[in-house]
């Protein structure tokens, strides 16, 4: 009913043809001119205008609508494709994401685009450029107390008056401070469904239920009911401050009727154009979805990893009681809710080519600026990630994509001269392994060249002189992302800005990734990035130490095992193990969290051999308690950067474990 | 003067809603700590007007609702709810709950709902 | 049916609290600011924290930190037994339990007779005061939560 809903679909949709737009434009330059290509681009245009139009946008419509022209002419024979073309829609498109970035933070979207629209113009053949002038007449709507009833509706409303019914509009006003809106909805709802039939609701019944909605709802409904009658009732409520009821009559239908012809008006120019047949149908693929709002999936999680905690509790009383029907139930139900899981876990998983897809467009712009070569290949866009990983990778990875276009791939003059061929190709794979899923940046540029990493880690004291010889090539390499490793000297508009490949390996690490990066002098470096698949529900082992529990994930420990006294040697005051014929360093989790009590003294121990990027640690604890599904909840604002915990989570007991956080174990 | 059975676990809950409703010359008849006690109390005292705590050791509140109202189809229950109890209250006020309010306490609150309650009876 | 019958008939500013005792003093809170008041169950110690935040606790599926008041106060600790009680403070940005040894007094005081705390005695840190108010005999210090709970943020 009010604007905002309007608002967030606009920005999400024209951010998808926006997109649409830079794909196939990329597309159009390295394919000349397919009929196709041109169409889909006009045809988002066409629908960015009138969008824009609708919302009130009228630089943006300006814009769509000079480019849609151009777009027309190409498309009519009028107007070849050539790269100084191409340049020119590039640019508005750029002024368009401008624009369209800017009200999705809550501008005003506005922005001087004569500049665009003129080169725009230019473009066009003959006198076609005298018609561009008018898209922007039309006025943004006004909403009224009524809300927009659809073709059905009003005739479900006009043909209950024949039968002696009357529609009811009733405005609700909930008190502010109304603490269970959507209770209050539900009492209200009560009241009307008993008066009636509902035929509509505004916000929509979804959202009231998520209590998505300011303080005020609309309903309508089919009713025998006395408007008076019904407004009593439903002021009777708690918390409802105010309810308004007006009969939607013929007369309301009338006008209803004209502004209904607006607004499909409106519809049209929101849809394709219709008129040429050259379109292909494409909308039987759509049907099979539903859109979800975010936000329910993750109330949905919540209330999952609940029923995980409480899953926890029942396995462990049904082991306790020893019941056999009890124990096939409980068994029964962790299957079924293992499923669930599955479910869950699958339904927030998105592509990563929501985050690839913006880079094709970077790399062109990029590679133009840098006076460089650049083929961007990318493979495996379709794997899935958890929603949450998705929204946090994207900067990172642009960060790594323009650290490899400025300092890995070399001018065209420097590849010819090293007998490679004048255009790079930097290639951006995903894929799945495992329970992770990996993302790899390659490029076949000119490599790290070791010897300057020692020398700035050096200088700036990362390393000390003497280790440089331990150091195997990975670790030297790996220093590029040691914190204050970037220097002002390399930093370029592309890449630096005075931001540190530091900081992204800290916003992967914070996700529960781990980076690394591997490069071969003269070939090029590749950046491999392990990403869990999801976030919030974790396999660990829980393991005891005087009086308390921990959880290590499952997913850093190589073994468990029992060593024995003799097994520990000592090496500069440090305990160590022989594991397999390799030495490792042996930490006790009593020391590392300071456990109140001493460690019982005793011939064997049980041991959590963890791993981190390849080097190995043992953890001694005082007993292996088993595995197990947990939720990761975060200790909250007052607990931050507790060293070595990532988190804590609730035991089937009801008790608190806190996470152990192995990457920090490890030096 | 209306008569009111107070059901919460929390002494110190039962002390404050009571404080309200004397004040505002109701008479609190009776006091319950679980939902058990409530029905029996319910059985015992007819009060015009229950509070009833959700969350509650033995009987919850919505089991103790539901058995008070197969008896007594009129009985006037009010739930006592905490933030995020959303869904226990929908289901409440299906059992045929009155009416609803959430804790923190008001005092303008509670009075808004009971008097709703008992005027509309 | 105005409730319009109160016992008192000067001007009073009557606010809700909850009393609440440490050692042998007593203190109050808005009550509007506690969400509940529960009993000590199982508190999961978190190394290196800071010296007032002795652990969190499971409070129906969210993990609430426990901070021991008397640290912040700096006046001597003592063991729980049944009488200790977590008063559980909700804002929006956060959850939190406050360890005292015992609350079971709602009363309603008269902010208008309320007076400055007295200056501090040396030990004892009087920044989260509001002030102190005598009633029927018992002397009440009333405590401004923000002032006690915000520096623990980081």
């Amino acid at each position: 009913m009010d604007n905002k809903e309007y608002l967030t679909l606009f920005i999400e949709e024209s951010q998808e043809h926006l997109q649409a737009v830079n794909t196939h434009l990329l597309e159009l330059e390295k394919n000349n001119g397919s009929k196709d290509i041109i169409s889909e681009i006009f045809r988002s245009a066409h629908t960015l205008k009138g969008m824009a139009a609708t919302m009130g946008f009228e630089d943006l419509a300006h814009l769509t609508h000079h480019m849609e022209n151009v777009l027309d002419q190409i498309r009519n024979d009028q107007l070849t494709v050539t790269p100084a073309v191409l340049d020119v829609v590039f640019e508005s498109v750029d002024d368009l994401e401008y624009m369209i970035n800017d009200i999705s933070s809550g501008g005003s979207g506005k922005k001087d685009v004569q500049g665009a629209a003129s080169k725009l113009e230019a473009l066009l053949a003959g006198d076609k450029a005298a018609e561009t002038a008018s898209a922007s007449n039309v006025s943004p709507e006004k909403h009224s107390v009524i809300p927009e009833y659809d073709q059905y509706e009003w005739a479900v409303i006009q043909e209950s008056e024949e039968q002696g019914y009357h529609a009811l509009c009733l405005n609700v006003t909930l008190d502010e401070q109304t603490m269970l809106k959507a209770a209050r909805v539900f009492m209200v709802f009560g009241v009307v469904e008993k008066a009636g039939e509902v035929i509509n609701c505004q916000p929509a019944m979804a959202d009231l239920e998520a209590e998505a909605f300011e303080n005020e709802f609309t309903v309508t409904l089919i009713t025998k009911e006395e408007p008076e009658n019904l407004q009593a009732q439903i002021a009777g409520i708690s918390e409802v401050t105010d309810v308004h009821v007006h009969v939607v009559k013929k007369e309301t239908v009338q006008t209803k009727h004209e502004e209904q012809s607006i607004t499909e008006e409106k519809n049209q120019e929101l849809s394709p154009p219709s008129n040429k047949a050259e379109m292909p149908q494409r909308q039987t693929e759509a049907v099979k979805t539903v859109r979800v709002n975010t936000d329910r999936l993750d109330k949905l999680m919540n209330l999952f990893e609940e029923l995980v905690i409480d899953r926890g509790r029942l396995e462990q009383l049904s082991a306790e009681l020893k019941h056999s029907e009890l124990t096939d139930t409980v068994e029964h139900m962790s299957r079924i809710s293992g499923d669930l899981q599955t479910i869950i876990l699958t339904m927030r998983m998105m592509p990563v080519e929501n985050v690839f897809n913006r880079f094709p467009r970077m790399v062109r712009s990029l590679s133009k600026e840098l006076g460089k070569k650049i083929e961007l290949d990318i493979v495996g866009a379709d794997t899935e990630l958890d929603r949450t990983i998705i929204d946090e990778i994207g900067d990172p990875l642009v960060h790594l994509l323009r650290n490899s276009l400025d300092h890995g791939i070399e001018t065209p003059e420097v590849r010819k001269q090293a007998g490679k061929p004048e255009t790079g190709t930097v290639t951006l794979r995903a894929y799945h392994s495992g329970n992770h899923v990996m993302i790899e940046m390659e490029d076949d540029g000119a490599g790290i060249n070791k010897e300057k990493v020692i020398d700035i880690a050096l200088s700036k004291g990362i390393i000390a002189a003497e280790d440089v010889e331990k150091k195997t090539d990975q670790d030297i390499y790996g220093l590029l992302f040691a914190s204050g490793f970037s220097t002002a000297a390399e930093v370029t508009d592309i890449s630096g800005r005075g931001v540190g490949l530091d900081v992204v390996r800290n916003t992967f690490e914070s996700l529960g990734g781990i980076v690394s990066v591997d490069s071969e002098p003269g070939k090029g470096s590749i950046f491999s990035i392990q990403l869990p698949l999801t976030l919030s529900i974790l396999d660990v082992m829980l393991v005891e130490a005087g009086e308390e529990k921990y959880a290590v994930p499952i997913s850093s420990i190589v073994e468990t095992a029992i060593i024995t006294k003799d097994n520990i040697f000592h090496s500069h005051g440090q305990r160590v193990i022989d594991f397999r014929g390799r030495i490792i360093p042996l930490l006790s989790l009593h020391q590392v969290f300071a456990i109140p009590g001493s460690q019982e003294e005793r011939s064997q121990h049980s041991i959590v051999v963890i791993n981190k990027g390849g080097k190995i640690a043992a953890l001694m604890v005082d007993h292996l308690v088993g595995k197990q599904d947990i939720v990761l909840k975060s200790l909250g604002p007052f607990l931050p950067d507790i060293a070595s915990i990532s988190g804590a989570t609730i035991l089937g007991d009801g008790n608190v474990a806190l996470i152990v956080d192995v990457n920090t174990l490890i030096a | 003067m209306s008569s009111v059975l107070v059901v919460d676990d929390a002494a110190f809950m039962r002390m404050m809603i009571k404080d309200i409703l004397v004040k505002n010359q109701f008479n609190v008849v009776g006091e319950a700590a679980n939902g058990q006690e409530a029905v029996d109390m319910y059985e015992e005292l007819k009060p015009d007007l229950v509070t009833m705590d959700i969350t509650m050791p033995e009987k919850d509140g919505i089991t103790a609702l539901k058995e008070i109202k197969s008896k007594h189809g009129d009985a006037n229950i009010i739930m006592c709810s905490a933030m995020g109890q959303q869904s226990m209250v929908i289901d409440a006020i299906q059992a045929g709950a009155k009416d609803f309010i959430v804790k923190p306490f008001q005092a303008d609150r509670v009075m808004e709902a009971i008097q709703k309650v008992v005027g509309v009876k | 049916m105005e409730p319009e019958q109160l016992e008192h008939t000067e001007e009073a500013v009557l606010t809700k609290v909850i009393v609440f005792q440490l050692n042998e003093e007593e203190f109050a809170i808005d009550v509007r600011r506690i969400q509940s008041i529960e009993k000590v169950k199982s508190i999961t110690r978190i190394p290196g924290s800071a010296a007032a935040i002795v652990g969190v606790m499971n409070l129906r599926g969210i993990i609430t930190p426990v901070i021991e008041v008397r640290t912040l106060f700096q006046i001597q600790g003592r063991e729980m037994d049944e009488h200790t009680r977590i008063l559980v403070l909700v804002r929006e940005e956060y959850e939190a339990g406050l360890i005292v040894d015992g609350a079971n007094d709602v009363m309603d005081i008269d902010l208008n007779r309320m007076e400055a705390p007295p200056e501090s005695s040396g030990h004892r840190k009087n920044e989260y005061v509001d002030g102190v108010i005598m009633v029927d005999g018992r002397l009440i210090t009333v405590l401004d939560l923000d002032k006690l709970i915000t520096p623990l943020i980081k």
